[in-house]
């Protein structure tokens, strides 16, 4: 019997030698959180062209996309990190107060020796400095979109009818007004869900207060209730008040918001370059799109405002965190970068610059010529975390009549006190 | 033959009256069932333990820690959570929108449950299209019902709006969901709407089985349609209104998936419920330890709803 039992322990340890001699590589699967527009045939090409170079260079590995549900702002990357069958890799909507939510949940890795050992010189030194400024000196997000949030618009109706984009923010609420005596709606915010409503407000903050005061404000070393900050959200109350936001916008999210704009029953959208996306998905012709900051009365202040917009982070839930890491070293080299901004589906200011590179999209061109002399503070992504859902919450309070400017400001500075 | 009744008596007897016998006796706990019945049990109890059991502990627990959830080390922190949501407007506010949600979903599903019953009932042929027909919403999920009647209340492409327009009603046109004094009764709508199907089929399920007797009498005695109404047919229903009820105030509590969908709680808070704010308060900003208190709040209602529901009906039974 013992005879019996050595032969067959040393069959079954011949057995399994064999096989993996059979295969020297482990199969490996690697899930990552996006991107957004997958479903999209033309992104789907370009990231099955790119995720086929990764798989090449490393045998057994298979890349698989995982269709994003949400992002960090409405709790969808939370709940799927925490679920314990979530992505390797997340590819989200970031800035320091969505990170703040997941850094201080644990939810993931820091990347900071990576950034030592070479991802620093993969970004702008300026995007380096601001990450590793942010945690402490510890860096856990790969930046990959960076936001230049303006006005976009429709060039045949604006040649149509005569406007023109002033240089003065008098000659901008002029300028609503002709347009909503023709009975087309000026401008559209849409702040029922993350981002849209934030982004016009953000915009509206910084022609009137100023960049540099809202990076203090936005940085917790100016109050929210500073008297050029207030006058900023009474801007916004009174451009609701003179008809240009309706007050039904209120429920408005931002797909219902998209769509008005691209049925051009709205003239104007605040959004930034990834809104070309949008356009291409809903077949608006996209040479019609024109792109241009805000006016504002303080010199040098008509610029977008933005931020880090977009991330890679590990989850602290990875299995295989250094296979993910090798990914976003991957998608972090010249041949990716290349081959995405110069995509027709590329609709993003790289987190470095890129030479010889052609966008596939003129109005890309339009768009780094407003970031050029750079961008101002995009709130939704600078403020902390728990502060961002009140920012939210009154925007639509101010929109719906429900909150002064005064109480608006004077909210969400209590609840950045708190957060700080 | 010594196994006959009288024995099993006498040994029962002994049993009752002499525990201390019955410990001393050479009777194992195994010759009357005691382990099988454990192992019957015990797959039960392991579920109901970490399904049920567990989660409510561990809420019990969360409640006293200032946990941000997943990886964070939490500490306890006392009272403090259920302190500060004492003196949270918002939680206060989505408490009592709360209530007002419950109220709407009774009064707009079970209301409209029974009007419906009441309107299909007599009918012979065609009850069965109309049931099915009104039935048929409760098949699509809440997630997907908060989707369609968002669209039907867009302020600019919606059904609603533009339906009244072309009906010459503009002047009834509304920001259904943007007007704060509106939201949510227009989102309740929506969730009454996907419930009132299931509370049709139990009303139903009641008027047949009031007795046609009572009508023929009524008849008889000459009673209009009202009176039958109101004294045979409400009376007859009386048991099925009390279980719609309860079951009405627990799915209205349960209210989340259409506001969450359709409103986000907004706007600034407008439709918040306890729901949405744990919600918010768990996922969003990750303040685990506040969530589980609200999670506490919110069962305690529940149980008290029940409570107070189920003496209601007991004394009404006497």
């Amino acid at each position: 019997m013992t005879y019996f039992k050595s032969n067959a322990s040393a069959f079954v340890a011949v057995l399994v030698a064999g096989t993996m001699l059979a295969s020297p590589t482990i199969a490996q699967t690697l899930k990552m959180w996006g991107p957004e527009n997958i479903a999209n045939p033309e992104t789907a090409e370009l990231w099955n062209e790119i995720k086929a170079g990764f798989e090449a260079n490393n045998p057994g590995v298979t890349v698989e996309f995982m269709p994003p549900t949400g992002t960090i702002s409405n709790g969808a990357v939370q709940a799927a990190i925490q679920s314990d069958a979530g992505p390797d890799v997340v590819w989200t909507n970031s800035g320091i107060g969505r990170m703040t939510v997941v850094v201080d949940a644990g939810l993931v890795q820091p990347l900071t020796e990576e950034y030592k050992s070479g991802w620093s010189e993969k970004i702008f030194p300026w995007l380096d400095a601001q990450l590793k400024g942010n945690f402490n000196g510890e860096i856990y997000e790969v930046p990959d979109g960076l936001d230049a949030l303006g006005i976009w618009y429709h060039k045949d109706m604006f040649a149509k009818n005569g406007w023109t984009f002033p240089d003065t923010y008098q000659g901008f609420l002029d300028l609503m007004q002709k347009i909503e005596e023709s009975g087309m709606q000026p401008l559209v915010a849409a702040p029922n869900n993350t981002g849209s409503a934030g982004h016009l407000f953000g915009l509206v903050l910084q022609v009137t207060a100023g960049s540099k005061v809202m990076g203090e404000v936005v940085s917790g070393n100016l109050p929210w209730t500073d008297k050029r900050v207030v006058a900023g959200f009474t801007a916004f109350r009174n451009l609701v008040e003179r008809g240009f936001i309706k007050p039904e916008m209120a429920s408005l999210n931002f797909d219902a918001g998209t769509r008005l704009f691209l049925s051009e029953r709205a003239a104007m959208f605040v959004g930034g370059p990834w809104f070309i996306a949008l356009a291409r998905g809903a077949d608006y012709p996209l040479g019609n799109l024109g792109y241009t900051t805000m006016p504002s009365d303080l010199p040098g202040e008509s610029i977008p405002t933005g931020g880090i917009g977009w991330s890679y982070m590990i989850p602290t839930s990875s299995s295989q965190p250094e296979l993910a890491r090798e990914w976003i070293d991957y998608l972090l080299s010249d041949e990716v970068m290349k081959l995405r901004a110069e995509h027709p589906t590329s609709s993003a200011i790289y987190p470095r610059e890129l030479t010889d590179v052609t966008p596939a999209t003129p109005v890309m061109l339009d768009i780094f010529k407003a970031a050029s002399d750079g961008v101002g503070y995009n709130p939704s992504v600078y403020v902390p975390g728990s502060t961002i859902d009140t920012y939210y919450q009154v925007i639509q309070g101010l929109i719906s009549g429900q909150v002064t400017p005064e109480d608006g400001a004077a909210q969400i500075e209590a609840t950045m006190h708190k957060a700080q | 033959m010594t196994k006959g009744p009288e024995n099993t008596l006498a040994r029962q007897n002994s049993r009752g009256a002499d525990p201390a016998r019955r410990l001393l006796s050479a009777e194992k706990p195994g010759e009357d069932g005691f382990f099988a019945a454990i192992g019957f049990l015990l797959p039960a109890l392991l579920v109901y333990g970490a399904f049920t059991l567990f989660p409510i502990f561990r809420t019990v627990w969360l409640s006293f820690t200032d946990s941000g959830g997943y990886n964070t080390a939490a500490s306890f922190v006392g009272l403090d959570n259920y302190t500060a949501l004492a003196t949270d407007p918002i939680a206060w506010r989505a408490l009592w929108q709360t209530v007002i949600w419950l109220v709407l979903h009774v009064v707009l599903a079970g209301g409209f449950g029974l009007v419906l019953a009441l309107m299909i009932g007599r009918l012979r042929n065609a009850q069965v299209l109309f049931r099915a027909g009104f039935f048929l919403p409760h098949l699509v999920s809440l997630g997907v019902v908060g989707i369609i009647w968002a669209n039907i209340y867009d302020p600019y492409f919606g059904l609603l709006n533009t339906s009244l327009d072309k009906l010459g009603l503009g002047f009834l046109q509304q920001g259904w969901l943007s007007d704060p004094t509106l939201v949510l009764f227009s989102v309740n709508l929506a969730s009454s709407w996907q419930g009132f199907g299931l509370y049709m089929l139990l009303f139903l399920a009641g008027l047949q089985n009031i007795d046609n007797s009572l009508y023929d009498a009524a008849d008889v005695d000459g009673a209009t349609e009202w009176q039958k109404l109101w004294y045979v047919t409400l009376p007859g229903l009386r048991d099925v209104m009390t279980f719609v009820m309860s079951l009405a105030l627990i799915n209205g509590l349960k209210g989340f998936a259409t506001v969450f969908v359709m409103t986000n709680g907004g706007p600034f808070y407008a439709s918040e419920l306890i729901t949405t704010y744990i919600y918010r308060l768990a996922f969003q900003a990750q303040q685990h330890g506040k969530a589980a208190v609200l999670c506490i709040v919110l069962s305690a209602i529940a149980v008290a709803i029940t409570v107070a529901f189920n003496r209601w009906r007991a004394s009404g039974d006497a």
